[in-house]
């Protein structure tokens, strides 16, 4: 066994200690109530085989229609035209990219937890990693559904695929960041979905053998590979995992320094900027986190997971945010200097006009939920309640919401030449895509919550305490 | 006959259920009997009868134009025909270009001495009117349509009646140019014992003939030689944009306003209310209320020498006509004194002060005077009054639509008359007042002939068949006289006789038609003398109007898309933005932004406008930089309700009706206004909302004097960076554009030129207002300055075909690539409308079609194509602006 693996199956009363030592202070359990193996499969998997109760058919409801509401837009945009949205000559980008460049940088933390924290071994992530990874997966359909709606032929989207086609010599333009945005969406999406199922295999085994009906029982046999638990197969799938995991760190700094680049190879002021892949990353990880953090404050609440989803993992995550929220913040500032200190007209008057312009609200309400509100992570007390970490990340959301706006129809409105300068509002059907959007995600996640288990059981029996035994 | 449908049910192993799958057919015995012969003759009478049905619906179109090929002609390749434009009294020489029969563009024609090449937006715009749909198909007899044989047999009895009892006959017409038309019209008047033609124009100018008849004895309008002049004063006269010959006076002025030209760069001043194009392009502008221009033009004449100063003028003003008094000297006889207000005192003095500066016979030519403009508008009145009185028996207007554009007595009057005939190409408004209408064919069905100015002679020609069943004014006017003839007949019998012996060149008359049908135009020999200046001051000072001076002044304008409004239901020309304002589809109230602020109205509010005695109308605002304080201006040619396609809304305000004949010239009311706020707005569609250059280096100028001292001073464009790209490889051809942009006036012929030539869709107010306009190229317009007396900049704005371009890099399926001759083009079938390169454009002159356009609007956008440009070469024209005209 590689010695990685070793240590990642250190008992946790072994770990405790360490982690004080180390000076963390007050270390906070990672899972509650002492529980037993047995306690932790039967009460992850008994949702799984449950009928749901009313609440949860009450929030798929609402979330399905939302997603009704969504694939009624769409369709309205797809048979009536682009016209149906409050695009105009001047800004051709609107809520469209705003909601992609969104939704992908919510798709950011899954990975992230799964992968990067794996390989710094931070143990906390095993109560999360799931539902982070099974988020990750629904944002970025999330994400991909909008360049494609957004096109004026949506139809011919595929032409957007280097594929060997009969057309002669039509191919596709590599030089253009839209060409690299369909690949590196594509693995990105790939990639995800494989991790997220490998590390589904030993708890899909475990549903299996845990399955009354026969087709239950079939149809796991089939997903979980014909895992057998024997130390050959958690040896080889740990090496697998962990070569994912590595793998799948670079992609996430990979997506969102290319979803940048959409706008840092542009010409136009406020988008041309070298600044903008690492204050993506950090932007993304930020908006991830925070999203994770509203959903899981959620999900515990509802499916009794307290025990499993501690305060100490929310108190993880809350200090990742106020990292990255600092890290925008600081990008705000370094893009005004950039602004002042290059001497460019256009470009001090693109920030001028971000700040004290018609759209200045939304710059505003960008930086207060994006760089003033999440200093109140600050205080312990925030940190560790979660009622509180629930209505900051909800700011966070929406602040990381209006930064993709404010980059994308600040910039565009008022660029280079004054004749073209036009305001930008949206139409009824744009919200409702972007509604739909959410319907899609939350109907997803509700799904899944049901058919497999949120908690990665198989994980988390490894971060258990051990004194009982 | 048993059936068995597996061996289970033959040996009785399944038994049959009653209802399904019985063996036999569950048809009626009367079905069953039918045999097999009896089926296919029942189809076959069915199939015939339905072939016979659907065949009856339908009219055989013949959509080829052409079944026997002509000698010389190859399919899809355009042919061009000299004509003249028709769309206003201006005249202009043109080249109709035809494709496979049809005409689809026109371009001035080099070779006309008027125009010299040049056409304006109006004169673009003019092959829509011949595919308008709500053009009059055929003849109508009170309300009914009818054929030519029964109009003309109707009209016939009802001319003799008149002729008989020795009736009042009168038409009614526009400004003709042509010659045959008028003689036409004569020789039809001389069968009746009191037939006249009253001619008049809605924009008027009828002031300057009666000025000249006082001044130099000869009621005409004169031809205004701007190119031969080094320094000219407008004073309210839109010359460049709407006023007499605005393609003529362009081209012009143009080719004096290179500062590489061998002459000097002339020196324009102009004085005005409102903001005209002219204004805008003025070197030096000087804002005065309508009230004003009588006493300015008295201080600049009593300046030359002649007259008095009377009146009051403000001071700065009187120093201001000192000034230019001064400096018009210096230019005599090469300067040129222009004044649009249609006031005979106002002309006198002007064309004194042209006179007083040496300029008559050189660049006020009264030889050859101008025949642009004929309307009297005191015969208009007469007439008028004659009709109200019940003397007149009939009416036959031609070429105008008087009961739209006309003051409102006019429509009253207009009902006393018995027999009313309209030659109107729709039932516009004076077409459904009339009882007859005998609609003419459009000019580009017609043969006629045009004289815009005297011994300038130039033909029109048609360029496809009559559309409709309709017929030629000048046809209608023979035959009405008991001389049928057609018009092409008719007209080489005129040039025969008049024309050609006119001219000493060309001894044969075949080859003398021929050259000019092919060139497009004549010019006569013979050189008639000007008339000398006889002016009696002290009877002039008669003529003045003391005009009060009032806090607010009203000016009706011409827009330069609309003109006079006769082409109202044209969409091309209402969604053209006014060169100024920039607005689409909208009349307004125009105000300085100081007089704004005084009355508390903002841009887009809806204010009402009366002057005393006269309706109210709801008008929305906008704020005009460089308008007169004083001075409230609305364009005419809105309004117009009748004679336009099936679902067309009214489009702005008719304010025709608040221009009176009382002084004896059209004009506005000069009474007092009353303009209150009404609450509410209105959106006003503009394609440009921002007009501060915001200190960027976007138009680049610099003073005349330092670049003749050094014109290398003129700073070049940066050269560009270096790129990680390596350059585009070229071929044998590079295609380049070259702009003037110390000529352009903005006058935005080539924005209506580009939309025809490119099909490009018009999207309607609502969609202009959400920015969504189509132009592929566009006029910027920008102030800069102080609001009150702004300096204005005319920039056009289209593809620059970058050589690096930013639209290329992005698009991810190759949609929009760069072609090996240099051009950005874009293929329209491989994008699938990412709107990438529309954002990375600087220039922002990508557009997208929001809707699927070709189609009825907003429905499906299933064959719509997303990103549109100027891209195909042969719409880029190797053109480098002449300079040497």
């Amino acid at each position: 066994m590689a010695p990685e693996a070793q240590a990642f199956a250190l008992p946790a009363e072994d770990l405790l200690p360490i982690e004080e030592r180390r000076g963390y202070g007050h270390v906070l359990p990672l899972i509650e109530g002492n529980k037993s193996y047995t306690q932790v499969t039967e009460e992850v998997f008994s949702t799984t085989e449950k009928m749901p109760p009313l609440k949860w058919w009450l929030a798929l409801s609402v979330s399905f229609s939302l997603l009704l509401l969504g694939a009624w837009a769409v369709t309205q945009t797809v048979t009536r035209g682009i016209g149906t949205w409050g695009l105009n000559r001047t800004v051709g980008w609107a809520f469209d990219i705003t909601n992609f460049v969104f939704w992908v940088g919510i798709g950011h933390a899954g990975t992230l937890i799964s992968a990067i924290l794996f390989l710094f071994r931070q143990r906390w992530r095993t109560s999360i990693n799931r539902a982070a990874e099974a988020m990750t997966i629904f944002a970025v359909m999330c994400a991909g559904m909008f360049p494609i709606i957004h096109m004026g032929r949506p139809w011919l989207a595929f032409w957007a695929t280097p594929y060997p086609n009969t057309r002669g010599s039509l191919w596709v333009n590599f030089k253009s960041p839209l060409l690299w945005d369909v690949v590196a969406i594509s693995t990105y999406f790939i990639i995800s979905l494989t991790f997220w199922y490998l590390g589904l295999v030993p708890d899909l085994a475990t549903m299996r053998d845990r399955a009354k009906s026969k087709l239950r029982k079939a149809i796991f046999s089939i997903f979980s590979l014909g895992w057998n638990g024997s130390n050959r197969t958690w040896s080889r799938y740990e090496t697998v995992y962990m070569l994912l995991a590595g793998l799948s760190t670079p992609l996430v700094i990979s997506v969102h320094t290319i979803v940048s680049m959409d706008f840092a190879t542009s010409v136009i002021p406020g988008w041309h900027a070298t600044i903008f892949p690492p204050y993506f990353v950090a932007g993304a990880v930020f908006s991830g986190f925070a999203m994770v953090l509203t959903l899981m404050i959620i999900a515990r609440k509802v499916m009794d997971l307290e025990e499993y989803i501690t305060v100490r993992h929310l108190e993880a995550m809350t200090k990742v945010i106020i990292a990255t929220g600092m890290i925008v913040g600081m990008a705000y500032g370094t893009e005004f200097f950039m602004a002042w200190y290059s001497g460019n007209s256009y470009e001090r008057y693109l920030f001028m006009n971000r700040a004290l312009g018609p759209f200045k609200w939304a710059y505003w309400t960008m930086v207060s939920c994006n760089v003033l509100i999440p200093q109140l992570f600050w205080i312990r007390k925030v940190r560790t309640t979660p009622w509180m970490i629930f209505i900051l990340t909800i700011f966070v959301n929406i602040g990381m919401w209006f930064e993709r706006f404010v980059i994308i129809v600040t910039s565009l409105h008022r660029d280079y030449l004054p004749s073209s300068w036009a305001m930008y509002s949206p139409t009824f059907i744009e919200v409702a895509i972007f509604l739909g959007s959410f319907g899609l995600f939350f109907t997803c996640f509700l799904i899944f919550t049901r058919l497999l288990p949120i908690i990665a059981a198989s994980e988390v029996k490894g971060v258990l305490k051990h004194e009982e035994h | 006959m048993r059936v068995w449908k597996s061996l289970g049910e033959r040996r009785g192993l399944i038994k049959k259920t009653k209802a399904e799958f019985s063996d036999e057919l569950p048809v009626g015995e009367s079905v069953r009997q039918i045999s097999r012969r009896d089926f296919f003759r029942f189809s076959g009478v069915g199939f015939a009868a339905g072939l016979a049905i659907s065949c009856k619906s339908k009219t055989v179109e013949k959509a080829l134009p052409y079944l026997n090929a002509q000698e010389g002609l190859t399919p899809g390749a355009a042919q061009w025909y000299a004509t003249t434009c028709q769309g206003c009294s201006a005249s202009c020489g043109v080249l109709a270009r035809s494709r496979d029969g049809r005409p689809v563009k026109l371009e001035g024609n080099p070779d006309h001495p008027m125009n010299r090449g040049g056409l304006c937006a109006i004169g673009q715009a003019q092959t829509r009117g011949l595919y308008d749909p709500a053009r009059l198909k055929q003849p109508r007899m009170a309300g009914q349509d009818c054929d030519w044989k029964t109009l003309d047999a109707d009209l016939t009895a009802r001319f003799a009646e008149i002729k008989a009892k020795g009736g009042k006959l009168r038409v009614l017409s526009g400004t003709l140019t042509s010659p045959a038309l008028k003689a036409a019209i004569q020789a039809f008047l001389g069968g009746f014992k009191d037939g006249k033609h009253v001619v008049y124009d809605a924009l008027s100018c009828a002031a300057i003939p009666a000025a000249y008849e006082r001044t130099h004895g000869t009621k005409a309008l004169p031809h205004y030689r701007i190119e031969e002049a080094d320094f000219i004063l407008g004073i309210e006269a839109d010359f460049l944009g709407t006023w007499i010959d605005p393609a003529g006076f362009t081209r012009s002025y143009a080719s004096h306003r290179g500062p590489d030209n061998p002459r000097p760069m002339s020196k324009h001043v102009q004085a005005e209310s409102g903001m005209s194009l002219t204004g805008s392009n003025a070197d030096e502008r000087i804002r005065l209320a309508p009230s004003e221009i009588v006493p300015f033009l008295e201080s600049l004449s009593a300046a030359l020498g002649t007259g008095k100063p009377g009146g009051e003028l403000r001071k700065e003003l009187g120093h201001k006509a000192e000034a230019l008094a001064h400096e018009l000297m210096k230019h005599k006889g090469s300067s040129l004194v222009l004044c649009g207000l249609n006031e005979l005192y106002a002309q006198i003095l002007t064309a004194r002060i042209n006179h007083l500066l040496g300029n008559d016979g050189k660049t006020v030519d009264l030889a050859r005077p101008s025949l642009q403009k004929q309307g009297d508008d005191r015969a208009l009145a007469a007439f008028i009054k004659e009709m109200s009185e019940g003397q007149v028996d009939a009416v036959l207007v031609v070429g105008a639509n008087p009961v739209y554009d006309l003051p409102t007595e006019f429509s009253a009057a207009f009902a006393k008359v018995r027999l009313r005939v309209s030659t109107a190409l729709t039932a516009d408004e004076t077409a459904i007042a009339c009882t007859h209408l005998a609609p003419d064919h459009h000019w580009l069905e017609a043969w006629s002939d045009a004289e815009p100015v005297s011994g300038t002679l130039s033909l029109v020609q048609p360029l496809t068949n009559p559309l409709f069943q309709t017929r030629n004014s000048l046809e209608n006017f023979l035959s009405w006289s008991g001389r049928p003839a057609t018009a092409l007949e008719h007209i080489r019998e005129q040039w025969r006789k008049e024309v050609f012996p006119r001219q000493k060149t060309v001894t044969d008359f075949d080859t003398f038609w021929n050259g000019v049908l092919q060139k497009g135009a004549v010019q006569l020999d013979g050189s008639p003398s000007s008339p000398a200046y006889k002016e009696d001051v002290n009877a002039s000072f008669r003529e003045r109007i003391a005009t009060k001076s009032r806090p607010y002044e009203l000016l009706l304008m011409a827009k330069v898309g609309l003109g006079d409004g006769r082409h109202a239901f044209n969409p091309w020309l209402q969604e053209l933005p006014d060169p100024i304002t920039k607005m689409t589809w909208d009349n307004y109230l125009s105000l300085s932004p100081a007089a704004a602020k005084g009355l508390g109205l903002e841009q887009g509010d809806m204010a009402a406008l009366r002057p005393e005695g006269l309706p109210e109308l709801a008008l929305p605002v906008l704020v005009q930089p460089g308008q007169d304080d004083r001075t409230v201006a609305v364009a005419l040619g809105y309004g117009r309700k009748e004679g336009g396609p099936k679902d067309w809304k009214t489009v702005g305000s008719n304010v025709y009706p608040w221009r009176s004949l009382a002084s004896g010239f059209l004009s506005a009311s000069s009474s007092a206004l009353q303009i209150r706020r009404t609450g509410g707005r209105a959106e006003l569609a503009a394609t440009q909302d921002h007009h501060s250059l915001e200190g960027r280096e976007l138009v680049r100028e610099m003073a005349l004097a330092p670049y003749l001292r050094d014109p290398a001073s003129a700073r070049p464009h940066e050269q560009p960076g270096p790129s990680a790209y390596s350059p585009h490889p070229h071929g044998k051809h590079r295609w380049a554009m070259v702009i003037d942009l110390n000529k352009c006036t903005g006058c935005s012929g080539c924005v209506i030129g580009c939309q025809v030539e490119n099909n490009i869709p018009v999207v309607g107010k609502e969609e202009v207002a959400r920015k969504r306009e189509m132009h592929w190229m566009r006029i910027d317009r920008y102030y800069e300055g102080s609001e009150a007396e702004p300096k204005v900049f005319h920039q056009p704005m289209l593809c620059q075909q970058c050589d690096n371009a930013p639209c290329e890099n992005v698009c991810p399926v190759l949609a929009t690539v760069h072609s090996e001759e240099g051009l950005n083009q874009q293929v329209y079938n491989r994008c699938v409308g990412t709107r990438y390169c529309a954002n990375n454009c600087p220039y922002k002159v990508r557009r997208f079609n929001w809707w699927s356009y070709p189609t009825t609007a907003r429905s499906s956008a299933w064959r719509s194509i997303p990103m549109s440009r100027c891209a195909a070469a042969a719409s880029w024209k190797n053109a480098v602006s002449a300079s040497s005209a």
